[in-house]
């Protein structure tokens, strides 16, 4: 899979690394500005109030 | 050109012989394996950046959120908004709770305990299922608040160092409501909402008084029960023009 993301990059083994990095640091934002904030409320880590339901 | 017809070959383990039928099938399953092995290496990544995030981010954007909220309420004191009672605008926050035990510094005080308040690094006092009294009405009652153990901010992170007699310091615009603790509950279930009554009970308590009532999650990391921390009122110090703190946060 990630082979084959390599593969698809353009231009030299250094463009690619850089391509590659931006793709990370893409994801990792994605990921902590929406996806964490969404999942985190329906995983049982963080209530902490007493309440009825 | 030549260089990605290498790493084709190279990548999907075509052994040099050239592709027999048996030899294809082969690696069609090592393809396969390769990329479910991927996946998991790319969700065991996933969970421990989901780690990072709420044992950190949360914290940093919550201290952000609370440092800017709190510098407002300031300046608005500063400024001297009337915010004398009746006028209490319950919008921003309405104080700061210090509590040395803790040792984190002043925690900012904002209506209601939803998640969206929490999460901006203060403690919200209950509008639900109990409604808290506030301490500025001057009304018998318990005064309850609700803080994360872990993550955004993480303001009662340290809830289980406070001990019988320790101080907790309730800061408004114009006093200092000095509690002392006399209860812990170190652990109960989420559904017990008595903690929260206007005489808490399960404290010891018969009588109307000025209560105040910490609560959080515990054990630490987990949501699994509440802790907690009871105080009862001792004084009502007058904020000076300096606001020099009363000798328990000296």
């Amino acid at each position: 899979m990630y082979g084959w993301i390599w593969r698809q990059l353009p231009g030299n083994a250094w463009v690619k690394a850089l391509i590659s990095i931006v793709l990370v640091l893409a994801v990792v934002y994605v990921l902590f500005q929406y996806v964490f904030p969404w999942a985190e409320p329906l995983l049982p880590f963080n209530d902490v109030t007493v309440d009825n339901q | 050109m030549a260089a990605t017809a290498d790493e084709t070959e190279e990548h999907t383990a075509v052994p040099e012989s050239g592709p027999t039928p048996q030899n294809r099938g082969r690696g069609r399953i090592a393809l396969a394996v390769s990329v479910f092995g991927e996946l998991l290496i790319t969700a065991g990544l996933v969970l421990g950046l989901f780690v990072v995030y709420s044992l950190w981010w949360t914290n940093v954007v919550a201290d952000r959120a609370a440092h800017k909220e709190g510098d407002k309420v300031r300046d608005g004191w500063a400024a001297g908004q009337d915010t004398g009672p009746g006028a209490l605008d319950t919008r921003d926050g309405i104080g700061f709770l210090h509590v040395p035990s803790m040792r984190n510094g002043e925690v900012l005080v904002e209506k209601g305990t939803s998640t969206k308040v929490l999460n901006d690094g203060v403690a919200g006092y209950y509008v639900d299922p109990v409604k808290a009294t506030l301490p500025t009405s001057g009304k018998a009652g318990n005064f309850a608040l609700a803080a994360h153990r872990d993550g955004h901010g993480a303001k009662f992170h340290n809830i289980d160092k406070v001990r019988e007699g320790d101080p907790i310091v309730f800061e408004t615009k114009d006093k200092w409501y000095v509690y002392k603790v006399y209860a812990i509950l170190p652990e109960t279930s989420k559904y017990n909402v008595k903690v929260l009554g206007s005489v808490p009970r399960e404290s010891g308590k018969k009588k109307a008084g000025h209560y105040i009532t910490l609560t959080t999650c515990t054990p630490v990391y987990t949501s699994r029960y509440r802790y907690v921390v009871w105080g009862e009122l001792v004084r009502v110090d007058a904020v000076d023009g300096k606001r020099t703190p009363p000798k328990e946060l000296s």
